[in-house]
């Protein structure tokens, strides 16, 4: 049967991301498929090194609107492992809070896009006003709903009085009664069921050879957990399972971030009951020793690992990236190819795309525009396109 | 702060590798870092691979160096970071690929060679992956020598 | 959809039910909309935090003119200017990111991100803070 190829992106109404997809089919299956990013590249790495240790850290936090907490963790981590000297517990242990506070509103938006691609959007409706309730807990702690500003090298700024931990502690009750329902719904709805069991399959086998991180890889029946394996902040005294299931497809992924979510409640509220007392911060010199690092957290999407080197100055020479989203491209690719018994649907692509939980933004850190009415194709420089939207609203 | 862990982990690649590191050393717990020549970096590395059995790897990271790139892959085996570095020269930056046995680095030396240049022989596909299709060829933005050019604002207000 | 006949009837045998989510779809229809109007009738019934990030907001008495503002801004904000007093910053509000680090560095509390949240504007030139 003749293959024809269809192209789905940068811009498509079905993704919420800029990526770029060519899909080769025959009749509905999709055969193999190929991928293309970098339409939101915007160069953070190399603006890193123009920039001092503290004003890079808003930088860093711009990388990724929903995990904005894991970048600000791995970056303020990252330089104190620089200068050897380690935080005030009780500052590891609000890091900590306001990760999971992250993670659970991270995973509830992803349930939403879920039901969403799969064109349930009263899930979507009912998730996202229960979203509201954890968004509104990050504004209390941090003053902001969605990017925290809360770390600074040498802990973080601002503290938990006992209110607002009873105030967090009333909206987590409610967080919980919520998410142990959309349990249910999630295991329960047929048509959540019928979209999800058997559909974008990844093998054990196969996540280990792509090096998938995250929930995609432990939906693959994998325990790997940079919160077990290679603790930070406050991990290694809080208490928590790594969920793992082994079905191996999509409906895996969705039961793993539900449970997560839990779990990310569960942790909370220990941090809250357990909180040490003590400062919230040291002061360090604006100038770390010569050397480099590496450091590792668990992003909602993953494993995000940050790597920086100093020469002594205050602005750092190198300091390098890897979002979650990027380990589990290959993965992504290999979910999207039919093969043997296993059929992947035209209509499946855009769930699929939405399994790995993609944050393009995350992954990029310039453009050419076609124009198939009148067959022209040209490429215009950053000025350029700047001027022309300029002039063009005047 | 107990490093015996991390210790026993360096005896046992010294044992492999002997003379072929040029620095190893416990950066802090659970990271060990690795420095090998350009020539023994991927015998070093499958050396390392076979007997522990690693399958993970976290990334690649390429740093400007003046004279030369370093090249740095980032292994993940039991919850320890390992990192080894090798560095190539700047006028003939190529390295063998590591895709043979660890497949997961695909992606990582692609962007190692969109934005510094690095040649990797043997990858089964170099195309660009994070910049567009049109930047010239022989310009690598993380290089030192880019310049970063602030445009200049068109609206006064 | 990629389901045909017969897997659909197994699934509705083994587990998972249409329409799981209908008792609560009937209770919500005797409540009231959860989206909130805006522009806001009542701007006081809406709860903002008291250390929201909103606007920063500048009081010139306290500052000693030790530049530790401009140094940690990312976004450039903040330009050192002269006035009778001394040495003070000035805020082009425009490019301001709300990080809140002039806050946190200031050592006499000068500088105060205060609670207003709309601060949307047209033109640039008047949106600088003296």
């Amino acid at each position: 049967m003749p293959e024809f190829s269809v192209i789905v992106g940068p811009q498509h109404p079905a993704l919420k991301e800029p990526e770029s997809f060519t899909f080769w089919v025959d009749g509905e299956d999709v055969v193999r498929a190929e991928v293309r990013i970098g339409y939101a590249h915007r160069g953070i790495e190399k603006a890193a090194e123009s920039r001092t240790y503290i004003q890079n850290i808003p930088l860093i936090e711009r990388i990724c609107g929903i995990c904005n907490v894991a970048h600000t963790i791995c970056y303020t981590q990252n330089v104190e492992y620089l200068y050897g000297r380690e935080i005030p517990r009780r500052a590891e242990y609000i890091r900590t809070i306001i990760e999971e506070l992250n993670r659970i509103h991270s995973h509830l938006l992803w349930i939403g896009i879920a039901g969403h691609e799969i064109g349930f959007d009263t899930l979507l409706m009912y998730v996202w006003r229960d979203r509201e309730v954890v968004m509104d807990l990050i504004e209390e702690m941090t003053g902001n709903r969605v990017s925290t500003a809360l770390m600074t090298v040498g802990g973080v700024t601002r503290d938990i009085t006992p209110e607002l931990a009873t105030r967090i502690r009333k909206g987590l009750d409610i967080l919980e009664e919520r998410t142990k329902y959309y349990e249910k719904i999630a295991s329960g709805e047929s048509t959540i069921l019928a979209r999800t069991k058997g559909i974008g399959i990844l093998t054990r086998e196969e996540a280990l050879k792509h090096c998938a991180v995250g929930p995609t890889l432990r939906a693959s029946g994998i325990k790997s957990d940079i919160r077990a394996d290679d603790p930070y902040a406050a991990h290694d005294e809080v208490p928590f399972d790594v969920i793992t299931t082994d079905t191996c497809d999509l409906f895996g992924r969705v039961v793993v971030r539900v449970y997560e979510t839990i779990e990310a409640i569960r942790q909370v509220r220990y941090c809250l009951d357990n909180l040490p007392s003590g400062p919230v911060r040291i002061r360090l010199p604006n100038t770390p020793p010569r050397g480099e690092s590496v450091s590792r957290v668990e992003a909602p999407r993953g494993e995000d690992i940050h790597y920086v080197r100093s020469d002594g100055t205050d602005r750092p020479a190198r300091y390098k990236v890897r979002a979650p989203t990027l380990g589990n491209l290959a993965s992504l690719v290999e979910m999207l190819t039919s093969k043997g018994d296993y059929r992947v649907r035209v209509a499946d692509i855009p769930i699929v795309l939405a399994g790995i939980d993609p944050c393009m933004c995350c992954m990029d850190r310039t453009s050419r525009f076609i124009e198939p009415s009148k067959g022209k194709e040209w490429v215009w420089t950053w000025n350029q396109l700047r001027k022309y939207g300029r002039m063009r609203e005047r | 702060m107990n490093l015996e862990r991390e210790e026993r982990f360096v005896s046992e690649i010294k044992e492999l590798l002997g003379d072929k590191i040029s620095e190893i050393k416990v950066q802090r717990a659970r990271s060990v870092f690795v420095t090998v020549k350009a020539e023994d970096y991927k015998d070093s590395i499958r050396k390392i691979v076979e007997k522990f059995g690693i399958t993970h790897i976290s990334t690649m990271t390429g740093a400007d160096s003046g004279q030369t790139i370093d090249v740095m892959p980032h292994l993940s085996h039991a919850g320890m970071k390992i990192t080894f570095k090798a560095a190539v020269p700047k006028t003939a930056a190529e390295i063998d690929t590591l895709t043979d046995m660890l497949p997961g680095a695909v992606m990582y030396e692609r962007e190692v060679h969109d934005l510094l240049g690095v040649n990797f022989k043997g990858h089964p596909n170099l195309a660009k992956l994070v910049i567009s299709d049109d930047w010239p060829s022989d310009v690598y933005p993380l290089r030192k020598e880019y310049k970063v050019v602030r445009p200049e604002p068109i609206r006064k207000t | 959809m990629g389901v045909d006949l017969e897997s659909a009837q197994e699934i509705r045998e083994n587990e998972g039910k249409i329409m799981a989510m209908q008792r609560e779809l009937l209770r919500h229809i005797f409540k009231k909309a959860v989206t909130l109007r805006y522009p806001f009738k009542d701007k006081e019934k809406v709860h903002i935090p008291s250390d929201f990030r909103g606007k920063i907001a500048f009081h010139r008495d306290q500052c000693i003119g030790c530049s530790m503002c401009f140094r940690v801004c990312p976004a450039e904000v903040i330009e050192m200017i002269d006035d009778e007093k001394g040495k003070r910053p000035m805020f082009y509000l425009d490019r301001c990111t709300h990080c809140a680090q002039c806050e946190d560095v200031c050592p006499t509390k000068a500088i105060e991100l205060t609670a207003q949240y709309e601060s949307a504007g047209t033109d640039r030139t008047q949106m600088i803070l003296k």
